[in-house]
């Protein structure tokens, strides 16, 4: 599945991706885009959430205060106790190489009869011998799934003859027959230049400048040759390339994951989603900033739609791209912000926000939350699909847009799919699968008019998901809303009256 | 050969040649100190490279630089095929220049090389720091050429001036110009320790402080840029992080009361000759948060374009009025 620019944006996924600090220019290109494990890849995520794991508890152990790794769901520790610290020294090891790394993989992008420049060939020694060090650090830890660096020792052989693993090239005289000769020859006459009074030196100069053409003739010779032989193992050189900005990738991720506390993600076969002591880690560090706590959240989502009511500015959306956000992690082998989390791989994910604007191609919020909807649906098929859909149909007169969004929970009823809705049509939640409501304005509080409104609302708000009964009207909270946003006394008065 | 511009250099490091205008004799002067330097391991680099580009597409330009066996420099790889000495490559910076990535050498033999490093003045540093770490005794810099084009390259260590009847075919103007960089690269720190912290500290565009080093409020119009017109009438220092130019130091001289005008370095100050006299006779007093150091001033009679000064006269002219050393790097 492609995870579009506005997918990762509305689910905040682009957030996290920003927030991963891989070190090497493969690593990098890896963290841009991260590969999707779809259903049929439950082993291959397996492997990478064992990875990130084991990356955790190495990288837990390694700084200069080892701790624990918290309970993260998963199996007790993978590393024996007695080895822990040498394997952490060594992902410490391996981590201290990756940002050595320059990127080369545009060198290999030639025709192997253009000569690498001096340049290059450096680079490329210097990526053999951190290559080296990376190979033989990694060899002292336990090996992570589907991470393997094809052997190289032969280039290195060739671009670094004397075996002193320099990080510094230059064309040595072992390379060429003639090389020796014709340097010590040329090292004689610039000795004989320097001897000589700057006015007199004109005929000495121009002798060594021809030395000095025929030593560049022989350095292209070497260069080429040099050339034709590494680009023979092209293959070996990607193949490492891509092992290491794997690597680093797993370790970005185990970072990320023990900076926030995430949890490693369980499969579910069974089509269900569960959810606890979910957060988004976005609106988390906002809510942060304004001094509030985020309130995580419960859902427990089966087959079919599953809708959320509740009052405005109750968390209703945030919960959406909760759920959305958990499920692009867990898909791409990331621990998710969550206290436990069982989830299905599905062959696509998608996030419905009713928002127009520029970008919207000339779509009204309606047109293109219809559009959108449309396009999923025909695309998933015989696919089996999560869609979170947020107050679906709103943009349109009451009467008609409660009716879509009823035919809507009911059809994806039919659908092989996990849906979640938010709505404040009444009348969904009673052909829904499930239904949710905000606990919402519950709480009595007076004497804090001078404050912020924002901070009036979140502090008489629970936002936490109560499962409710089919049918359970929608809150009706629109009114101490406005009062607590302060909207304009005499709108509000006529406003109550209408009610 | 006679030793002429090392004892003035004495053991500083870096040093950058840095010109008043083109063909002032920068090349000269840097290849005599190369010679006079003699066993001392160089490392080198240019500030940009001047724009000969023609000539370099066309292939037909001499490197300028003859370096002797174990000497460094930093140049753009696209520099490589006029660089004819045996070379190995030590390191690979991430500056970046129309000529490729700027890398590091070292000659494995005596040969010509084409300089053309960073263009950015903060990439010097760090290069020099590198060419420390690979065993340089001593960094010379080719500096820019052109007074506008100084502008930023605030260097450490010294610099050598190099002057030249190419700026005017006018000899009692370039020894003019000549003067007013010296005199402009000789402003010292402020003397209030409590004002220097607190201009060390300072990274905005402009700020006010009291000769105390207090801070001032500025007063901003709508777009965000300096009120001049409404600073309080009393004694005042303001802090310029950019470049300095005729406008405000007439503005300045204008308000009526003394100011303290403090640039990041001399090379900042960009403002004319004209200028700059009338905002110091209004009482305004120049200072600099980064001292610079002119070792000596280079000057080279002949000029690229057909006309020259009498060298005796053009050396006596300057050492007249410049209060550093003077030489003429040809004919000493």
């Amino acid at each position: 599945m492609e995870l579009t620019h506005e997918l990762r944006e509305n689910a905040g996924f682009q957030w996290v991706l920003e927030r991963l600090s891989p070190m090497s220019p493969f690593g990098k290109q890896a963290a841009r885009n991260p590969r999707w494990y779809g259903p049929g890849d439950e082993a291959a995520l397996e492997e990478e959430l064992d990875n990130v794991a084991l990356a955790m508890e190495l990288w837990a152990a390694g700084g200069t205060r080892p701790q624990p790794v918290d309970s993260c769901g998963c199996e007790a520790p993978r590393v024996n106790p007695a080895e822990l610290k040498d394997s952490a020294a060594a992902l410490r090891g391996v981590t201290r190489c990756l940002p050595l790394f320059h990127d080369i993989r545009g060198s290999f992008d030639r025709d192997p009869g253009a000569p690498f420049d001096l340049v290059e060939l450096f680079e490329l020694k210097h990526f053999l011998v951190t290559l080296e060090q990376v190979v033989q650090a990694y060899a002292k830890m336990p090996p992570m799934s589907g991470i393997a660096f094809p052997s190289l020792a032969d280039a290195l052989e060739l671009m670094d003859p004397e075996g002193r693993r320099l990080p510094t090239f230059s064309v040595v005289n072992s390379y060429h027959n003639d090389l020796a000769p014709l340097r010590a020859e040329k090292a004689k006459l610039e000795k004989a230049i320097r001897m000589t009074q700057e006015d007199k030196r004109g005929p000495l100069l121009e002798k060594r400048r021809v030395l000095a053409v025929e030593e560049d003739k022989i350095e292209l010779e070497v260069r080429q040759m040099l050339t034709r032989k590494l680009m023979v193992w092209k293959d070996a050189f990607l193949a490492n390339m891509e092992a290491l900005g794997h690597l680093d990738l797993i370790v970005a991720k185990a970072k990320l994951a023990l900076r926030y506390h995430c949890v490693r993600p369980a499969l579910s076969t069974d089509k269900t989603i569960s959810l606890k002591g979910v957060s988004h880690p976005q609106v988390a560090e906002e809510q942060a900033e304004r001094g509030e706590q985020f309130t995580a959240l419960e859902l427990e989502l089966g087959p079919g739609c599953t809708v959320i009511t509740g009052a405005n500015m109750g968390g209703k959306t945030v919960s959406l791209r909760s759920t959305v956000l958990s499920l692009l992690l867990c898909q791409c082998g990331f621990f998710v912000f969550a206290q436990s989390a069982r989830l299905p791989l599905f062959d696509r994910v998608e996030l419905i926000l009713a928002d127009s604007g520029p970008g919207a191609g000339g779509l009204s919020s309606f047109g293109k939350e219809v559009h959108l909807l449309d396009q999923l649906l025909r695309k998933t098929r015989d696919e089996f699909f999560f869609v979170a859909l947020d107050e679906f149909a709103r943009g349109t007169n009451p009467q008609e847009g409660a009716a879509l969004a009823r035919a809507l929970v009911r059809y994806l009823g039919t659908l092989d799919c996990v849906a979640l809705m938010t709505t404040h049509y009444d009348g969904v939640s009673d052909v829904a699968g499930a239904h949710y409501q905000v606990a919402g304005l519950v709480r009595e509080i007076d004497g804090d008019e001078g404050d912020d409104p924002r901070k009036r609302i979140a502090r008489r708000m629970d936002y936490r998901l109560l499962p409710a009964p089919p049918g359970a009207p929608c809150p009706r909270d629109a009114l101490r809303v406005c009062r607590l946003l302060k909207l304009d006394d005499a709108l509000m008065e006529l406003f109550q009256a209408d009610l | 050969m006679k030793h002429l511009l090392a004892p003035l250099v004495g053991d500083a490091s870096p040093v950058t040649v840095i010109g008043l205008c083109k063909n002032a004799g920068k090349t000269t002067a840097m290849r005599r100190l190369m010679a006079e330097l003699g066993e001392e391991r160089l490392g080198l680099t240019s500030v940009g490279r001047d724009g000969e580009g023609t000539d370099l597409v066309t292939g037909t330009e001499k490197p300028d630089l003859y370096v002797k066996r174990g000497d460094l420099f930093a140049t753009a790889k696209g520099m490589l095929s006029l660089c004819d000495a045996t070379l190995e490559v030590v390191d690979l910076t991430d500056v970046m220049t129309p000529l490729g990535p700027v890398a590091v050498f070292r000659t494995l033999s005596d040969g010509y090389v084409q300089l053309a490093g960073p263009s950015a003045a903060g990439q010097l540093p760090p290069l020099t720091k590198r060419f420390q770490e690979l065993g340089a005794q001593r960094v010379l810099i080719d500096g820019a050429a052109g007074r506008k084009s100084l502008a930023g390259a605030g260097v450490e260590g010294v610099a050598l001036l190099c002057t030249g009847a190419s700026l005017d075919r006018d000899m009692e103007l370039v020894v003019a110009e000549t003067v007013h960089t010296c005199w402009l690269f000789a402003r010292k720190r402020p003397e209030n320790p409590a004002l220097c912290a607190a201009l060390d500290g300072q990274d905005a565009r402009f700020a006010l402080f009291t000769p105390e080093g207090e801070p001032v409020e500025l007063p901003l119009d709508e777009t965000g840029g300096p009120k001049w017109a409404k600073l309080p009438r009393k004694p005042l220092v303001v802090w310029a992080g950019g470049g300095i130019m005729d406008p405000l130091l007439k503005t300045l001289a204008r308000r009526g009361a003394p100011t303290t005008l403090v640039a990041a370095d001399a090379t900042h100050v960009l403002a004319g000759r004209s200028a700059l006299e009338q905002f110091l006779r209004c009482g305004g007093e120049m200072r600099v948060r980064k001292e610079l150091t002119i070792a000596a001033v280079a000057a080279n009679p002949w000029s690229a374009y057909g006309w020259h000064f009498e060298p005796d006269k053009f050396i006596a002219a300057l050492r007249e009025v410049i209060d550093l050393p003077v030489v003429n790097v040809k004919e000493d």
